[in-house]
């Protein structure tokens, strides 16, 4: 499959070799390579392979634009085919990045005026955290669905006040039920931009929240792993 | 003048308005150097197959033109293209009854591997020039209406398409050679032209989008009408709704919708709600009430629920979609949705796209009742026996009794009455001088 979608790529120009794999919970890990060979809009995911492989996998990227390293966030899939294998890298491991891919991305101009709520489940965090990383001064708050309060993925990296952890399986979130819940409680100003990423399901039951509260489609915007 | 060492080809296109249009302008190609256009049947010395692999259908219905055409044309020089080639190069390679396969993006230099081949040279397909626009404007075709091809690719990466693997990412053509291509296509005596790409929505050449584009193409001086091709609901402006005051524009937009269940749209990463959508049918409709909208719908959908498939018949309705394509979900190997969870029986995938049918019978019937008694421009596209066929405006297929007419005309016609059912239904109309 890769070589089917970009069959004329340099191939030396998409191998990254992975510097480190930071252990974030026992599922749930970064890969960093070394800096993005290509410019992205924060938000933008690619498609990652194993070399020497014949898949391949979207992860929306993890760092910030103008970061030293880019870096994804990956949860191991329990049956899953490609993140047990993406599991047994290592520190020298050779990956293939193709992209940037996709629409979801923060446009400069937006990043510098606008109001943000930023909705993810799970691993669906990672683009608010390229986002925040390229933009320290973004007015945001980021609302994060997960089922462990473990799963806060770099939590400590977004102003308190900021960061909202809805956890569904223990008592250790701010709000401790899931995100659509907490949602349902919000109150948010008529002009907000809300990003909403990953599964399809919360996806879906947010948007009813959101539209349900007055808001417009046109002012939500999604990005859907499974 | 035909001498005996002019050389033959017939071409087989299978597949969307992309590809009908490529073929066009590979016969262009062959026609300007000398070889002669012919069926299948014939003997040719050439047969190029414009393959599709969009749904295992089509890979079947591309296996079966390729060992046909291999077989009826015994000598001949086999040469497989389009999207099939892409998506199983290495297995088309290997079988003896194909000469050359050739991926899309290389498709349009075909006419030099031939050249190449029958000279003597050894040339492999990989080493012919990569781009996806240099198709020469239609001269010699196959059709009346010529496509000019403003965009390919895509990367919207809906989990049910095969499309970004086979077409590659999104890419725009420059401004001036769609221009140019547009001019000379016109300059060429074609009457109607049909804007062509894969996701034609979203093409951008610096600062120019497809609201731009489209108001310039517009502004080419001649006798022409521009239809544009399928499009995806990505979200319109009210410019866009206001070009199609414009008379050369046709107040037709085949809009896919896919499914009318926003839990569907999200699973295949669709970028609209149903909402979204009904907001862009709602201005077009508020400013001309008879606007045809067509469709793209698939049915069975890994998890769609009986719901969620009432959903999309109840959009059907509402949206009054005048035609449908309606596709049974088929797996495409590597593509999100092969991974999805609850594939549906094929037995309940048949029973609602007969489901869809039906309801865009029914619609089809309704809408053509909504123009007897009006006029519309057909443009002539054949001729049988006194009587010619062709679409109006609005891209509704019209019957009517004309001697002496010529393909290519375009006549003003009363329309009478339906005829015919299902998908060959059509208006009869009389001539008005
Ligand atoms: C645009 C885009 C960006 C993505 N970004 C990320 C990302 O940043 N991080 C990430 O971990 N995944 C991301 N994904 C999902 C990723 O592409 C893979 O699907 C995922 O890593 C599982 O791959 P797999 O082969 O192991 O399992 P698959 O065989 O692909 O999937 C098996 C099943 O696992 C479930 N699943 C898929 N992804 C997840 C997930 N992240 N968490 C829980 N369950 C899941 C689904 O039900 C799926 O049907 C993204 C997907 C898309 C479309």
């Amino acid at each position: 499959m890769m070589s089917l979608m970009k069959p004329d790529m340099q191939m030396d120009v998409s191998f990254y070799k992975v510097e480190e794999i930071r252990h974030l919970t026992d599922e749930t890990f970064s890969l960093k390579l070394p800096k993005a060979r290509f410019a992205f809009k924060a938000g933008q995911h690619i498609s990652l392979g194993i070399v020497g492989g014949n898949q391949s996998r979207e992860y929306s990227i993890y760092s910030g634009e103008n970061d030293e390293n880019l870096e994804l966030l990956i949860k191991e899939v329990d049956n899953g085919y490609f993140t047990p294998r993406l599991r047994k890298l290592k520190a020298g491991s050779m990956v293939e990045v193709h992209g940037p891919f996709g629409k979801f991305g923060m446009e400069p101009e937006l990043a510098a005026s606008g109001k943000f709520v930023f909705i993810a489940s799970g691993t669906g965090i990672a683009p608010f955290r390229s986002i925040v990383h390229t933009y320290p001064d973004i007015d945001y708050r980021i609302i994060h669905g997960v089922r462990y309060s473990k799963e806060a993925y770099d939590r400590e990296e977004y102003a308190g006040d900021r960061y909202t952890l809805c956890t569904s399986r223990d008592k250790g979130g701010d709000y401790n039920g899931r995100l659509t819940g907490y949602l349902k409680t919000c109150k948010f100003a008529p002009e907000t931009q809300f990003d909403l990423c990953g599964n399809s399901n919360m996806i879906f039951d947010a948007l009813e929240i959101l539209k349900g509260k007055g808001f417009d489609r046109d002012q939500i915007h999604c990005e859907v792993y499974f | 003048m035909i001498t005996n060492d002019k050389k033959s080809v017939a071409f087989k296109t299978l597949g969307c308005r992309l590809n009908q249009y490529e073929t066009d302008a590979l016969v262009t190609d062959f026609s300007n150097a000398g070889y002669e256009l012919v069926d299948y049947n014939a003997s040719p010395d050439v047969v190029i197959i414009n393959t599709c692999t969009v749904t295992n259908q089509s890979d079947t219905k591309s296996r079966s033109v390729i060992s046909q055409s291999a077989r009826k044309a015994k000598n001949a020089v086999v040469v497989v293209t389009g999207c099939m080639a892409n998506n199983f190069k290495e297995k088309l390679e290997s079988q003896e009854n194909i000469t050359f396969v050739v991926e899309n993006n290389r498709k349009s230099s075909i006419l030099s591997l031939i050249d190449a081949h029958f000279s003597g040279e050894i040339v492999h397909p990989d080493q012919l020039p990569l781009d996806v626009f240099r198709y020469q404007p239609v001269h010699k075709s196959l059709h009346t209406r010529s496509a000019v091809k403003i965009q390919d690719g895509c990367d919207n990466f809906c989990t049910f398409c095969i499309i970004p693997m086979v077409r590659g990412m999104a890419a725009s053509r420059p401004v001036a050679d769609v221009l140019e291509s547009v001019r000379k296509t016109v300059e060429n005596g074609f009457r109607e032209i049909v804007i062509t790409g894969v996701n034609i929505g979203r093409y951008e050449d610096g600062t120019v989008r497809f609201e731009e584009l489209l108001a310039m193409i517009l502004e080419v001086p001649g006798d022409f009408r521009v239809r544009i091709s399928s499009l995806e609901p990505d979200g319109f402006g009210d410019d866009f709704v206001k070009l199609f005051s414009h008379p050369k524009l046709m107040p037709h937009l085949h809009l896919c919708l896919q499914s009318g269940s926003d839990k569907t749209l999200l699973r295949m990463r669709r970028m609209y709600d149903v909402a979204q959508f009904r907001k862009t049918v709602t201005k077009f409709r508020a400013v001309y009430p008879h606007f045809n909208f067509t469709t793209d719908i698939i049915v069975g959908f890994p998890g769609e629920t009986d719901e969620e498939f009432q959903q999309t018949l109840d959009a059907i309705k509402e949206f009054n979609f005048s035609h449908i394509h309606t596709f049974k979900y088929s797996v495409r190997k590597g593509t999100r949705a092969e991974r999805l969870e609850n594939h549906l029986p094929e037995k309940i995938k048949t029973e609602r796209s007969l489901k869809v049918r039906d309801l865009s019978v029914e619609n089809k019937r309704h809408y053509f009742e909504t123009f007897i008694g009006q006029t519309q421009d057909v443009l002539i596209e054949k001729i049988s026996q006194g009587t010619v066929s062709g679409y109006g405006e609005h891209y509704i297929p019209v019957h009517f009794k004309l001697s002496g007419a010529q393909k290519n005309m375009i006549k003003k016609v009363k329309l009478t009455g339906i005829v015919g059912q299902d998908d060959e239904m059509y208006l009869m109309g009389e001539l008005v001088d």
